[in-house]
């Protein structure tokens, strides 16, 4: 049965003096003001909203919109799994008929409330034709009241994707 | 009553009253943007007057105006309502009172008739620096007990313990800067510092009584409850501390009479150990008999640091927006400086031209003096802002431990070494 030595820190004349730890915290502190004020650039802080954020990817999930085939009619069938899949239940959709023939139906209506919406991408992984997306890299909605939140057909298949991700 | 009499004394309260009352908003700028600064963060910015930013000093009073149009609210568990309004005007007047007895500059001589440059010009200041020191403790503890809420009364409670503990040691440690520098007037006691030891240091409170030094600064620090002594206010575990029930102007008061003790403790710390308004080798009567060269040598650097300060300000003062109002500001800056140097170098020059009487010697000694003070007094601002962001809160046991078991017993023996070295040199 050995004894252990538990070394106890703290007890040396420099660290009971308190000061000389107290000086070497003072010079780091000293020399971050020091770098910042010389040149104000090596402040890492994001001036908002004059600059932008750098750092949105490709698969940053933004507000959505609904993408169109080549000949710009709207992709989306409305079969309604993204409704049936999101999690808040914040997708209204009315389904019509569809007249060119390629599918049966197509969205009458198509309104997310994007108060509700907890941007999870559930609606994205669901849509069995790539009809919505969450690509357009859109991380601010801003608007004055609660109803204006509802955005409807037209302003989703109006979104733009995101410059540089893929189609 | 002659008209000089009068002009001064107007001169010297209006000079007490700007470097403390102005100095609030500049001091609020300064531990902002200096706290954003060591934390590699910028610090407010932002707020402007058509374009005009100043570095953020706007934003000050911007929060002062704030203060002032917040609703004054007092709680109705409040059973003692005269306590709760007196508790921030006490601590206000204190702080500002202890702040009239600074010397500025040396005594002016004007006519042949000498007057002392103090807003008060009392012969006793250390003794009323230290009383209304201990008196600004009374503001807490009423503020915390007249609030009739727990957090608010533990504040209370705290902040008097600690300002005994530390008010022993405060009396201690300038006991031994008695003895060495032989007089409760603080204008002896800068005069006292113009000397040289050994004929090239400059006989510093700093250099001739470290250990003294070391321990006014700490119990400053204690006294003005100002990190890491800031348990009265506690923000992480007391919600408020003591200022917790307090809203608008009486929290204005509370806060502006914080910075005004911390002012006050600064200006006192610069008087006693870093030479007060004396420019390093450089006393009174050395600027007066060279005051033609002093005026030719600023005529020269003035405008050198100007041109850097235009510099670094066209490098960092600009805003990225480019069609903002803020962007003008720095143009204008610079526009503004160069127009003060022009000034001051005509003005400096008209001197040296013309040549200035006994009197002019002695009035423009005495504005070197009062600009040397402020820089001073700015410079240990900064010391007091760079150690509350770059120490930690102390816990309450280990601040009373520190006081009465560490500093009593040192500031007893530097007395005591003290009082041994001064009999012996027959100083």
């Amino acid at each position: 049965m050995g004894i252990k030595v538990v070394p106890r820190h703290g007890k040396s004349l420099k660290d009971r003096l308190y000061l000389p730890a107290i000086a070497g915290g003072m010079k780091v502190t000293f020399s971050h003001f020091f770098k910042n004020l010389k040149d104000t650039s090596n402040i890492k802080t994001l001036n908002y909203p004059e600059e932008q954020p750098k750092d949105i990817t490709d698969r940053y999930r933004g507000v959505h919109r609904l993408t169109k085939r080549e000949d710009d009619s709207v992709r989306c069938v409305a079969c309604f799994m993204c409704a049936t899949a999101c999690p808040a239940d914040c997708i209204f959709i009315e389904a019509t008929n569809r007249e060119d023939g390629i599918d049966e139906k197509m969205p009458k209506k198509f309104s997310i409330d994007l108060l509700e919406c907890v941007f999870c991408g559930g609606c994205v992984e669901a849509c069995p034709c790539d009809a919505i997306r969450m690509d357009t890299g859109i991380f601010s909605f801003v608007q004055k009241k609660r109803e204006d939140f509802v955005v409807d057909i037209d302003t989703l298949l109006s979104h733009e994707p995101m410059k540089g991700s893929k189609t | 009553m002659s008209w000089t009499l009068i002009s001064i004394v107007v001169f010297n309260i209006v000079i007490a009253l700007v470097v403390s009352l102005v100095f609030v908003p500049i001091l609020v700028w300064m531990e902002r943007r200096v706290a954003g600064f060591i934390q590699d963060r910028m610090g407010p910015n932002r707020c402007h007057i058509g374009g005009v930013r100043l570095g953020g000093i706007v934003q000050s009073f911007a929060d002062m105006l704030k203060l002032v149009f917040k609703e004054d609210y007092r709680p109705n568990a409040v059973k003692e309502k005269l306590l709760f309004t007196l508790s921030p005007v006490i601590v206000f007047i204190t702080a500002y009172l202890s702040f009239m007895v600074m010397p500025f500059a040396d005594d002016l001589t004007v006519d042949g008739k000498t007057y002392i440059m103090q807003a008060l010009p009392v012969d006793f200041g250390l003794l009323w620096i230290l009383a209304f020191t201990g008196l600004g403790v009374y503001g807490l503890m009423l503020g915390g007990w007249a609030s009739n809420n727990k957090y608010s009364l533990l504040g209370g409670v705290r902040a008097a313990a600690q300002v005994i503990s530390y008010e022993a040691v405060m009396g201690l440690s300038l006991i031994s800067m008695l003895v060495v520098y032989g007089s409760i007037d603080l204008g002896d006691m800068v005069r006292f510092q113009g000397q040289l030891i050994w004929g090239f240091i400059p006989a510093w409170g700093i250099v001739i009584q470290p250990v003294a030094a070391i321990l006014f600064i700490v119990t400053a620090f204690a006294e003005t409850n100002r990190a890491p002594f800031d348990i009265a206010e506690g923000e992480s575990e007391l919600v408020g501390g003591f200022h917790t029930e307090y809203s608008a102007m009486r929290f204005g008061l509370f806060f502006v009479g914080e910075y005004i003790a911390m002012g006050a403790a600064s200006a006192f710390i610069v008087t006693l150990f870093f030479g007060g308004f004396q420019i390093p080798w450089l006393d009174t009567v050395t600027l007066k008999d060279n005051i033609e060269l002093i005026f030719m040598v600023m005529m020269v650097i003035i405008p050198i640091v100007s041109y850097f300060f235009a510099g670094w300000m066209k490098k960092n003062n600009v805003w990225l927006k480019a069609d903002d109002p803020r962007n003008r500001e720095t143009k204008w800056l610079i526009n503004g400086l160069i127009g003060i140097n022009v000034m001051i170098i005509l003005l400096l020059g008209a001197f040296l031209f013309f040549g200035l009487g006994q009197d002019g010697i002695n009035i423009s000694v005495a504005l070197l003096q009062i600009v040397t003070f402020i820089v001073k007094l700015l410079m240990m601002n900064f010391f007091f802002i760079w150690v509350r962001w770059t120490l930690v809160r102390f816990r309450y046991d280990q601040l009373q431990n520190l006081a009465w078991k560490v500093l009593l017993p040192i500031a007893i023996a530097n007395i005591f070494f003290t009082g041994i070295f001064v009999v012996l040199m027959g100083v």
